[in-house]
């Protein structure tokens, strides 16, 4: 297939809540959570296994990525993480509905990855879509230098720079990460790439939303310029390790309890929603 | 053609994996290596062409930006390097799913007997590390000790001068090659003698006391000639493998079903208990049924189901994985929680799994001592959390909480607690989910992973003691990207109504799983040869009762099984089906057409006798068992931070932060709390439907060291700190489910062999009447328990002789509450400065079997007590005031008591404290210390805002309970002793620093 140009298609006007296609099954594993927050956010979503979009005639359940303004790739460990974290994930669906996906994109329509989607999607080459390339396997993402699996929530600094559709308006977020491979890799000048375009969408912080440079367990896995989630050049297309699907309410938070004695003690009352939905909420009101 | 693919990171890049084997080889053996670099190796075997397989390699194996890769060695510029990969027929997972990504990117069919192979090759570069016989002593160390478990891997040595750089490690195919014609057998009954003799040699582990009675039945005239009919005449050995299955403690529990004759040695008072699990566990909770409508289903199924809000219900249940993690740490942990996955699975229609847990009990992780246990408790350790991890994490279910205990006990045999919560709707499709039965004519579908010579014999090996001659073929691999692909099609199938049946193949395997589902319809006809085979030349008997993992047998009406199948094609799962569900009261197995087996099912059901144990208690004051002679301590501080460093008492975040724990979007209350979430929280609380506010509280306890001086007390203790635990963030005395686990060592008296089986059979005794007590006492109805017995092991010692280490008498409890509204909890952690610090329940002296006295090496005779009529007001207070929103924080006084539980509040909050001992609530106490380390049981620290102070006292009036202190912006926990003096004042850093200390490089 031919490098594309870079894309900048006029954004999908629909008249009802965008269709987000939650792409399940081979042992991904966040979809429900996924949905939910995507509904909550205001879209319309529906978790779609990989095999309705395969072979849905022959198991009576067809589903068409063309119905969808919204993909998400979500988190897991699809087929164990085996041979890397989302690499036969990635060339399941290269090998099998490459085109679709490419068109999907072209169409202006939005696509997030979280997680194994993150992974999943820069070994498929969506990101990082330097100059418009959505086929080129640029960045990776590396066992944590930690040497484990690791969960644990980390602030974020957004780069408000940075045409992501998703973080607009969003300065820190707090979200958890749940990964073994997690760690930003990529050349320099790649890296160097990445900055000058704006693509660099999230990085680790500090409590007081420093740039980790680096340091554990603020950077919790060793990713390079502390890079939590890149876009590709138009910001419809983005990745990111950290969870934004694990903070669809506000007791998902591991401070809440505290926070709640500050509230409880001035008599205000209890938020309810999780940070996290604003990045979902970003991605509906991009159509509207 | 069989070609071999290396894939390594690019050598400017940093190998982590290398890097922790470097890290370890240092930590444990002190072998200090300057680098080590892994190299991926991926043996195809299979018909592909040149071409294809360059393809497989860049478009599939290879990731340009990391790797490089090769179909010749890469292996340069090393001292050693040595080759790991798996045994013939071990499950090897990445193997598994190269052959699916190759099929896929060709898609073609790899044939029978094709496969991928993985397998690691480690480079090791060391100054130390020379080329002589003693760098190979080194490097064989870390094969054998660190890389490779021999029981399930195959490694080679290569030095610097032998290495082929041509050939590199050549051409290893781990192949199953058995050169071997199924066959069935049949075994002569003659005699008693003849069958056991036949038992023995086949590994069957018939019980001496059932022999007769099943020679008897296959010698009765209408069963002969019933079984001529169809060609048979003695018992084959599908027959007597099915017997010996069922008849397993694994599966039948003699042990608890067993006769106990009691009798106290000094009171000489004796009493025949017939039957632990009727009269401990069944009566109780049919009786707390009756009186609790929220209890759902429990006693028959694989786990228990309790209702959690109008139209959804909670399933549990708790399992153990002891001997085969024993000897092979990391498959048999993560077999472990795979297995337990299915209970809920395989509940009513099934639910959906939204939790595990884990309970590790292992020896010390420095163990220096010459005792030779197979595996070293800390290498045993690392491997049961990485199993544990890879299984939950994996499956897409959060482990969100755990506990581990060390003991020199358990060096003979370790335990691994494996607990699975699950989901259902009250209705699928029309009919109640927890209800579930097979009826003439339906299919039995096998579904999931193929059958092989995998843990064949497992049930009745965990029947045994360890040994070294113990088969290691049920040494198994767990996959949870196999199982999670069944799960999520499991679940699709029961909501469309397709399920009539299901339960999952665990131990005994087929055998088990279709022989009792055929139970409910009362018959069953099974063709052996439609069984799903890994490789040829199994035997029926081992098709039959095989364990191999990931497999659900599940009921289909005829008319449901074309859309049962679709949805199995949809999700890429196996289902086969091997025959159905008949009502003539056999299990007729047939192979190739000719019948291998048929036995009336209601055989197990009559006739057997009950196994019998002697059990005789001394009480431990006759043990001669005291207290010591322990005078008070001058320097309180170095005791407070000795105790925060001991394993049993300090931060295990280690461990936690390596499970996913909020998988699902549904975690509310996480395991570590506070303000740099690092201290353990009591209990855990998920809010499992997204929808609701609703939560489900979980926590486990265990105290094994009380069993040294009654594990009556043991166990009530156990269960009170469970309580405790869901009390203290928010769970409710009404609604409070139970899960006992049971580990035991052997209680069968035997002279030579176990001189103190009959008082192990008396604590058995004991710990069970506990249950009855206190689950009535506390209204706990037992949603789910096992047992598993033999927690000993015979190991090597320096001279090579060998020493008999018995487990402590272990219970562990898991207790559940429904929580109505999640921003009702609370947690431990101080959480604002000038808040009121109360402790609730009185302090005694009861410091025997405390982490105190382990301290100095005493056990100690007054052990803690759980004086009900004293504790339950004060429950029922505490729930009230956190359902009005009273505290800030609430934490149960658990093992290290006071001192170290006031310690984690404050280290939580990052707050001090300023405590007054002689203001705590307590009775016949005169000394700091005991204050301080007493484990005395129902006790609370709560902070309470000022202004709550006269709502929160209100509640509280005639309860002991006391203002000892408050919560103080200057970091440090300061203490008053008795006399009024200061006699700590540490700094929170060197609280944390202590805490911390223990497993810091981990």
């Amino acid at each position: 297939m031919a490098k594309k140009k870079n894309i900048a298609a006029p954004i999908p006007r629909i008249r009802s809540s965008p269709k987000a296609l939650v792409l399940t099954g081979f042992g991904l594993n966040c979809d429900w959570e996924t949905a939910y927050a995507l509904e909550l956010a205001g879209a319309e979503a529906r978790r779609v296994h990989i095999n309705q979009l395969l072979m849905g005639e022959e198991i009576g359940e067809v589903a068409r990525l063309d119905d969808y303004q919204i993909f998400a790739f979500i988190g897991g460990f699809s087929w164990g993480d085996d041979h890397g974290a989302g690499v036969i994930f990635a060339s399941k669906l290269l090998y099998n509905m490459g085109e679709e996906i490419l068109s999907f994109i072209e169409k202006g329509n939005l696509v997030i990855g979280i997680c194994n989607g993150f992974q999943a999607m820069v070994n498929l080459g969506l990101l990082p879509g330097l100059d418009g390339d959505y086929r080129s396997r640029k960045v990776a993402l590396i066992g944590n230098d930690c040497g484990s699996f690791r969960d644990q929530w980390v602030h974020l600094k957004v780069e408000t720079s940075s045409p992501c559709v998703f973080t607009q308006g969003l300065e820190n977020l707090e979200l958890p990460v749940r990964h073994g491979e997690g760690k930003f890799y990529a050349e320099e000048r790649v890296i160097k790439n990445l900055e000058k375009n704006n693509q660099v969408v999230v990085r680790y912080a500090d409590s007081e939303g420093r740039a980790a440079n680096g340091s554990f367990p603020e950077n919790p896995n060793g990713s390079l310029k502390d890079i939590a989630g890149i876009c590709d050049s138009t910001g419809r297309v983005f990745g990111i390790m950290p969870h934004t699907e694990a903070f669809i309410h506000w007791t998902n938070h591991p401070d809440w309890t505290r926070q709640k004695e500050h509230y409880r003690r001035r008599r205000e009352p209890y938020p309810q929603e999780g940070y996290g939905i604003k990045i979902f909420r970003n991605a509906v009101e991009y159509f509207k | 053609m069989v070609a071999r693919l290396e894939i390594t990171l690019k050598p400017e890049l940093f190998d982590a994996e290398g890097e922790a084997v470097r890290r370890k080889a240092r930590d444990y053996f002190n072998i200090h290596l300057d680098q080590v670099r892994t190299i991926h190796v991926l043996t195809i075997d299979a018909k592909l062409s040149k071409d294809q397989l360059e393809s497989a390699r860049h478009r599939i194996f290879t990731n340009p930006v990391t790797h490089i890769s090769s179909f010749a060695p890469l292996a340069t510029d090393f001292d050693w390097a040595i080759w790991v990969g798996f045994r013939p027929g071990v499950r090897d997972n990445q193997g598994s799913t190269a052959v699916e990504a190759m099929e896929d990117l060709f898609k073609i069919r790899f044939q029978p007997g094709e496969a991928a192979y993985t397998s690691r090759l480690y480079l090791l570069r060391g100054q130390r590390l020379a080329g002589d016989k003693r760098g190979y002593r080194l490097v064989e160390r870390i094969a054998r000790e660190l890389l490779a478990n021999d029981l399930i891997q195959q490694w080679r040595i290569y030095s610097r001068e032998e290495w082929h750089a041509k050939e590199g490690i050549g051409i290893i195919v781990p192949k199953v090659r058995l050169a071997h014609e199924p066959s069935v057998a049949t075994l002569s009954i003659a005699s008693d003698e003849e069958l056991q003799n036949l038992s023995q040699e086949r590994n069957l582990a018939l019980h001496p006391n059932d022999i007769p009675v099943i020679r008897s039945y296959f010698l009765r005239p209408e069963v002969r000639a019933a079984r001529s009919k169809v060609g048979l005449a003695d018992p084959t050995d599908v027959e007597l493998e099915y017997i010996s299955q069922a008849r397993s403690d694994h599966c039948n529990h003699n042990t608890f079903r067993g006769k106990f004759f009691y009798r106290d040695l000094v009171t000489g008072e004796t009493e025949v208990v017939d039957n632990l699990f009727k009269t401990c566990i069944e009566s109780p909770t049919l009786e707390l049924k009756q009186r609790k409508g929220w209890v759902v289903s429990v006693l028959w199924d694989n786990a228990g189901v309790a209702r959690f809000d109008q139209d959804t219900y909670y399933v549990i249940t708790g399992e153990t994985h002891n001997s085969p993690s024993n000897m092979e740490a990391y498959g048999g942990a993560l077999t472990g929680i795979v297995g337990v996955y299915r209970d809920p699975m395989g509940t009513g229609k099934g639910s959906k799994l939204i939790a595990g847990t884990y309970g590790y009990c292992v020896g010390y992780r420095d163990y220096g001592g010459p005792l030779k246990p197979h595996l070293h408790p800390r290498r045993l350790l690392d491997g049961v959390i990485e199993g544990v991890r890879d299984g939950g994490n994996k499956s897409g279910i959060p482990t969100p909480y755990g506990q581990v205990f060390f003991d020199q006990g358990y060096m003979g045999k370790c335990l691994v607690f494996v607990t699975a919560l699950g989901l259902m709707p009250a209705t699928v499709a029309g009919t109640p989910c927890e209800e579930k039965t097979t009826t003439a004519g339906d299919l039995i579908v096998m579904c999931g992973g193929r059958v092989g010579k995998d843990g064949i014999h497992g049930v009745t090996a965990s029947s045994e003691i360890y040994s070294e001659h113990t088969p290691a073929g049920h040494v198994q691999i767990g996959d949870p990207y196999t199982q999670k692909k069944m799960h999520d099609f499991l679940l699709e199938a029961r909501d469309e109504g397709l399920i009539a049946f299901i339960t999952d193949n665990g131990g005994g395997g087929l055998s088990s799983s279709i022989g009792e589902s055929a139970r409910f319809s009362q018959g069953a006809l099974v063709e052996l040869d439609k069984v799903p085979l890994k490789y040829e030349g199994l035997d029926l008997w081992e098709i039959w009762v095989s364990e191999s993992q990931e497999r659900m047998t599940v009921a289909i009406r005829p008319e449901n099984l074309k859309r049962f199948m679709q949805l199995s094609r949809k999700h890429e799962v196996e289902s086969t089906v091997l025959g159905k569900y008949t009502d003539d009261g056999k299990l007729h197995i047939t192979y190739q057409g000719n019948t291998c087996a048929y036995v009336d099912l209601d055989l197990l059901e009559s006739g057997f006798p009950q196994w019998e144990f002697e059990a005789e208690w001394v009480p431990p004051e006759y043990r001669g068992l005291r207290e010591p002679v322990l005078g008070p301590p001058e320097d309180h501080r170095r005791i407070l931070l000795t105790m925060l460093s001991r394993p049993n008492i300090c931060s295990k975040e280690w461990i936690v932060r390596q499970y996913d724990h909020e998988v699902q979007g549904t975690s509310a209350i996480k395991h570590l709390v506070g303000l740099e979430r690092v201290v353990p929280n009591d209990a855990v609380v998920l809010r499992p439907r997204l929808d609701s506010l609703r939560g489900l509280a979980t926590a486990q306890a265990l105290n094994p060291t009380y069993s040294r001086i009654d594990a009556y007390h043991m166990a009530a203790c156990t269960i009170d700190e469970t309580v405790r635990r869901l009390l203290a963030v928010g769970g409710s005395l009404e609604h409070l489910g139970g899960v006992d686990n049971f580990c035991w060592p052997n209680i069968q008296y035997h002279p030579e062999s176990n001189p103190d089986g009959k008082l192990k059979a008396a604590q058995l005794v004991r710990a069970n009447w506990a249950l009855r007590d206190y689950c009535l006492g506390f209204g706990i109805p037992l949603l789910s328990g096992k047992d598993s017995m033999y927690v000993d092991g015979n190991l090597e010692g320096y001279f090579g002789e060998r020493h008999k280490v018995s487990g402590l008498e272990t219970l562990q409890f898991t207790g559940t509450s429904v929580i109505k509204d999640v921003q009702r909890c609370v947690t431990m952690d101080a959480k604002m400065e000038g808040d009121l610090l109360y402790a609730l329940g009185f302090t005694r002296n009861e410091l025997a079997g405390s982490e105190y006295y382990d301290l100095f090496g005493y056990t100690g005779l007054k052990v803690p007590q759980v004086r009900l009529e004293e504790v339950l007001p004060l429950y029922r207070a505490l729930e009230e005031a956190i359902g009005a929103e009273l505290f800030a924080s609430v934490h149960g006084i658990y093992r290290g008591g006071l001192g170290v539980h006031l310690a984690l509040v404050a280290m939580a909050g990052g707050l001090g404290l300023d405590v007054e001992l002689a203001r705590v609530p307590a009775e016949g106490v005169k000394r700091d210390d005991v204050l301080l380390y007493s484990e005395s049981a129902g006790r609370f620290i709560v902070t309470v805002a000022p202004e709550d102070r006269a709502r929160f006292e209100e509640k509280f009036k005639g309860l002991p309970y006391a203002c000892c202190g408050r919560v103080t912006k200057i970091k440090k926990l300061k203490i008053r002793g008795l006399s009024g003096k200061v006699i700590l004042n540490v700094g929170l850093q060197q609280l944390k620093t202590a805490w911390k200390k223990t497993f810091a490089n981990l």
